[in-house]
């Protein structure tokens, strides 16, 4: 899938074509309205990933120009408004989701690949980890036949380590992805989630599967 | 006295009324002492006219005097009654001192009174001489002249006339109690009007401010008073006003400008930051000291992208376009979302937690995103002063149109001194409060729950005793209010 970045801070859209790329994508990337407009024009692209302040030609103008002429190509746009009516106004003129600014690079290629209608490449429906097994249809978790009964927050820490099984989650991207993004605790809440799903998954069991990684974080391996 | 219309018409209405109270006393003084002369003329032409008769009647008829039956001597008879036409009291004396003519106004005195007269016109004037005395006892106060008689012969002394002061003051008395009839019924008259023109003139200015208020209201900056053509002082307010909305609306299109253009300028290097740490903390093979300091960064990196969004959050909030997304909401959903996230925050600090909530929907049309955020600010703060042993109870309810959330702890409570500050932006209660790992931002956190209550047509209350625990109380209308669309 080809995917256009229009976005005038090269930092930025450097590591947003570098994080589309390493995940798979053939990503472009310009840096301005006008440039971006012309491009995106005439079907080269499946997607654009388009930021609404731009020197030249302003997001909601390619976003506007771009719908008037009939592409209908996903956009996804990154915005550093956070307020709603903003992204209301995006959402109305076409486009199709939006991610603000600062974001997770997680979080931009989840619904990158969301638009792109790729669920099932990137979240297979059962993930496995030795005997551990976790459904994300039915969001059912299995050990050794015995089926678990996990709080939503549960299920949701343990489906992350699992589809990142054998990397070094750390707490901060795992708060993130269990709660919104914008949550805060200011404790280590996801330690008292970890604990409870060690007393129920892995106790009395071996090999022990949630490992942790002192100052960092956890990870899930066999 | 609390209009300026009210003010404005007694101090009209006190003038006048002095200005009346002045005019009346310089008129009366002035008619009275014009009286006065009248007076003292009237009597000074009628003694000469009586000395001239007199004369007259001596060059026509030689003696003017005979004695009586008492042989005693008086004026003859046709001149008595000739001289009886001289209003007033006349009295005629001889050289001797005796009374030769009394007028009949002189006659109805007491002999005392009749005597005092004689004793004034017999003493022996030099020419004419005037004055004013009472007679005794209780008579009239009479101004009177006295004068010798020249030219009528030897037995003749001198002749006194004089008048009741009275008849002098009865003008200016009656001109002083039509005064006192007059002056109320003017000023009554001056009340009114002065509070009619002063309405009128004022009129102007309540319109002004009814326009100003529906100015300043944060969203129609734009519009601008009606100037009158004519420059009066209400046409320069109105001017004075319009200038400084222009002003008002230029600083606050600044204040937007500079808000979007901070939170792009913040948040495109925050998200370099978090590219750049999120992209190396997934890197494989990497240390654990390596691992542990980038996630360290993130964690600092989320911290301060909070910091910038409630910073933005409120400054929105205080223009007035911070805008909420409202959707109809069972209340109980958000809460029960909540409670698992509070129960897990409870049970890392050793805490009981209980939620109550209504067996019936509590169906409100809320931005379900700001309510969970102000839950979830109001749970994280109970949870962290209570100490472990202690309990947080959070309570949905509903009664008379109006739905309550209350987050109850037992915690360390907060001084009577500081609840009043406690939602003030970045405000710290005493150090028992803060601790050293507090957060950059926390001090935002019940500012912006704040906020989240008010825009919803609701408030946030507080009741707190120090060692015995903290109730924070949200209630919302539970129709939504005109107030924030």
């Amino acid at each position: 899938m080809k995917i256009l970045v229009v976005e005038d801070d090269k930092t930025v859209g450097q590591y947003v074509k570098r994080g589309l790329t390493e995940a798979g994508f053939h990503a472009d990337l310009v840096g301005d309205g006008a440039e971006g407009l012309r491009l995106s024009t005439g079907g080269h692209y499946d997607m654009l990933v388009l930021d609404l302040r731009l020197p030249a030609l302003s997001g909601l103008e390619v976003l506007r120009t771009l719908r008037d002429r009939g592409e209908g190509m996903p956009v996804l746009v990154l915005t550093a408004q956070d307020a709603v009516d903003f992204k209301v106004q995006a959402l109305k003129m076409g486009a199709d989701d939006y991610v603000t600014k600062p974001f997770s690079l997680e979080e931009l290629l989840a619904r990158v690949e969301a638009l792109g209608r790729r669920p099932k490449a990137i979240a297979p429906p059962l993930l496995k980890v030795a005997d551990l097994t976790l459904e994300t249809g039915s969001r059912e978790v299995r050990r050794g036949g015995k089926l678990f009964e996990l709080t939503p927050k549960e299920y949701a820490v343990l489906e992350y380590l699992m589809r990142h099984q054998g990397r070094v989650m750390s707490r901060t991207l795992i708060t993130e992805y269990a709660w919104d993004y914008h949550f805060d605790p200011g404790t280590n809440i996801v330690d008292v989630v970890i604990t409870r799903l060690r007393k129920k998954i892995d106790h009395g069991r071996e090999p022990k599967l949630i490992h942790t990684v002192r100052g960092v974080g956890y990870v899930v391996k066999a | 006295m609390q209009t300026l219309r009210g003010r404005l018409t007694a101090w009209y209405s006190g003038a006048l009324a002095l200005t009346l109270a002045a005019f009346a006393g310089v008129l009366y003084v002035d008619r009275r002492s014009a009286s006065y002369q009248d007076l003292d003329q009237r009597i000074q032409s009628e003694a000469s006219l009586t000395a001239g008769i007199l004369a007259e009647s001596y060059r026509a008829r030689g003696t003017l005097v005979r004695p009586d039956s008492a042989q005693r001597p008086v004026l003859i008879p046709d001149l008595a009654a000739l001289l009886e036409a001289v209003p007033g009291f006349l009295v005629i004396t001889a050289r001797d001192g005796s009374l030769l003519f009394a007028s009949s106004d002189a006659r109805a005195l007491t002999f005392q009174q009749v005597e005092q007269l004689r004793g004034l016109a017999s003493a022996p004037p030099s020419g004419r001489s005037s004055g004013t005395l009472r007679l005794e006892p209780n008579g009239p106060r009479i101004h009177y002249v006295v004068q010798d008689v020249t030219g009528a012969g030897p037995q003749f002394g001198a002749i006194l006339a004089g008048a009741d002061v009275r008849t002098a003051e009865l003008g200016p008395d009656q001109l002083l109690s039509t005064f006192a009839l007059v002056l109320p019924l003017g000023l009554a008259l001056a009340l009114l009007m002065g509070s009619w023109i002063s309405r009128r003139a004022l009129a102007a200015v309540d319109q002004i401010i009814t326009e100003v208020r529906e100015i300043t209201d944060g969203r129609s900056l734009h519009r601008r008073l009606a100037e009158p053509l004519v420059k009066d002082e209400l046409g320069r307010l109105a001017e004075t006003l319009n200038q400084m909305m222009t002003r008002l609306e230029r600083s606050f299109a600044a204040l937007r400008r500079f808000t979007a253009d901070a939170s792009h300028e913040l948040k495109t290097p925050l998200t370099v930051l978090r590219a750049g740490v999120e992209r190396a903390i997934t890197t494989p093979n990497l240390s654990q000291d390596t691992l542990a300091t980038l996630e360290e960064t993130l964690q600092e990196i989320k911290r301060m992208t909070e910091l910038v969004d409630a910073l933005l959050t409120l400054a929105r909030a205080d223009e007035g376009i911070a805008p909420l997304h409202r959707e109809p909401v069972d209340l109980r959903g958000i809460v029960e979302e909540v409670r698992e996230t509070g129960e897990l925050l409870a049970e890392e600090s050793g805490v009981r937690m209980e939620v109550a909530t209504p067996p019936e929907p509590i169906v409100v049309s809320v931005d379900a995103t700001r309510i969970r955020q102000l839950i979830l600010n109001l749970l994280t703060n109970a949870v962290k002063y209570t100490p472990a042993g202690g309990s947080v109870r959070m309570q949905l309810g509903s009664a008379n149109g109006r739905v309550t959330l209350s987050v109850a702890d037992t915690g360390i409570g907060i001084a009577p001194g500081d609840l009043p500050h406690i939602f003030d932006r970045f405000w710290r209660a005493d150090s028992a409060r803060t601790r050293t790992s507090e957060r950059p931002g926390a001090g935002l956190g019940l500012a912006i729950c704040k906020w989240i209550a008010e825009a919803h047509g609701g408030r946030i209350d507080v009741v707190s005793r120090p060692g015995r625990g903290t109730t924070f109380t949200v209630t919302l209308p539970r129709e939504p209010s005109a107030t924030n669309p």
